[in-house]
């Protein structure tokens, strides 16, 4: 099972893999790993089989009652946070989209965009970025945004796209969106909050659950102003 | 993804399996909702617990960890998982953050506070049972692991060290410890191969 992956940097990469699953490697061999494993089969196989005996360890430690009042906090939060699909205010756009100079250094995947803009008075613009990996369309009506992808890359297990947004300048903050595509790389996403006072919306890849902050250059950038 | 908006409430939704469950959620169903935590949070806590030993942050990666799976339902892709490995997968990265972030290192290992209340295993439902046994048999298959081995599964995944940092705890050379990682989890998949865990 483990340890039959090829070579990577010289050594067998097999050896990465459990330390891998049970989050061990530091982040830096972390993201070669993860690299290394869009195209080592063997390791694929070798984390899916692992995954299996650290996801079970999850579940085996010893139970705890939940406090309470954190059962009503979440609950309470959550009714406070309605879903992406309520309505928002109105608003028009002129809308234009570009690439943050992230991605292309980043170079992890090249995206290009094709944003669809629907009016609220019933008039739709669409604005086209030479296409070249995947696209996708950040669909904005009655002040309710959603980004739409197609042909994104699957991502291996423990990985998950995240979505950012940036106001002016400012550092992108998390939406607390992580989403995954289908088979054929798509996957439809509320943009929370909208895009009122949003200068771009942006999708990096992430650890499964998310983070605080990116760790990955983003692999899109919507530009909406 | 965004054409299932107009599902019907079914009566009973206790009844409905988690990723059915998941489809409400999506739409905003906040009972659906209340419904996947109630199955799913006391091993979320207990997981978070187990990790941080801190009640407080337990309780906040928890809250974030819940309401990750209510403001990114989309995320849910059953091909990739069950909804309580997504949530406990959620919660262990988080609780890694968290223990990372931390820096004092003394307290991993047990929880602190003596106010959080042990529970006994609950046997309400035949899932619950089975998930009791299938516990019971993941803790066997870790307890027999040779000590050395046990060792560093443990602190790399439930008190969030990477291999670096145990080898330097355990005075080893990082590949003995890397070694260490794949001859245990792979014992223990060996082990607990015929029992789906």
């Amino acid at each position: 099972m483990t340890g039959t992956g090829g070579l990577r940097n010289g050594r067998e990469c097999g050896e990465d893999a459990a330390a891998y699953v049970l989050g061990a490697l530091e982040p830096g061999e972390a993201e070669a790993f993860r690299r290394h494993l869009a195209d080592c089969a063997a390791c694929q196989k070798d984390v899916a089989e692992l995954e299996q005996v650290t996801g079970s360890l999850a579940d085996a430690t010893p139970r705890y009652a939940v406090p309470r009042e954190l059962r009503g906090r979440v609950l309470r939060e959550v009714r406070a946070t309605p879903k992406a699909q309520a309505s928002r205010p109105t608003r028009s756009w002129s809308p234009r989209i570009a690439w943050g100079g992230a991605v292309a250094v980043a170079a992890v995947v090249v995206i290009a965009v094709v944003l669809v803009v629907a009016l609220s008075g019933g008039g739709s613009s669409t604005r086209t970025i030479q296409a070249s990996t995947g696209s996708a369309e950040l669909q904005i009506a009655d002040g309710r945004a959603d980004l739409i992808v197609h042909r994104l890359p699957t991502l291996p297990a423990g990985r998950i796209y995240e979505m950012w947004v940036q106001r002016g300048s400012a550092t992108p903050t998390p939406t607390g969106t992580l989403f995954a595509v289908t088979s054929s790389g798509t996957a439809a996403v509320g943009v929370p909050g909208g895009v009122s006072g949003v200068s771009a919306v942006m999708v990096t890849q992430e650890p499964t659950g998310g983070t605080p902050a990116p760790t990955t250059a983003p692999v899109i950038v919507a530009r909406t102003t | 993804m965004l054409g299932s908006r107009s599902r019907s409430r079914p009566a009973d939704l206790r009844a409905l399996a988690d990723e059915e469950l998941m489809g409400l959620v999506h739409d905003g169903e906040v009972r659906a909702f209340e419904i996947v935590f109630d199955r799913h949070a006391t091993a979320a806590f207990s997981l978070a617990y187990r990790m941080c030993g801190r009640r407080a942050v337990a309780e906040d990666i928890v809250q974030e960890a819940f309401l990750s799976l209510w403001r990114s339902s989309r995320a849910y892709d059953p091909a990739r998982g069950s909804v309580r490995s997504w949530v406990l997968s959620v919660v262990h990265n988080r609780a890694i953050d968290a223990l990372r972030r931390q820096g004092s290192r003394d307290s991993r290992d047990v929880p602190d506070d003596g106010i959080t209340e042990r529970l006994p295993a609950p046997d309400r439902t035949d899932a619950e049972a089975e998930r009791r046994d299938e516990a019971h048999q993941v803790r066997t298959a870790l307890d027999e692991l040779p000590p050395d081995q046990r060792r560093v599964i443990e602190l790399a995944y439930f008190g969030g060290f990477t291999h670096s940092q145990i080898a330097e705890m355990l005075d080893l050379p990082p590949g003995t410890v890397k070694g260490r990682m794949r001859l245990g989890l792979t014992k223990m998949r060996n082990v607990l191969g015929e029992v789906t865990v």
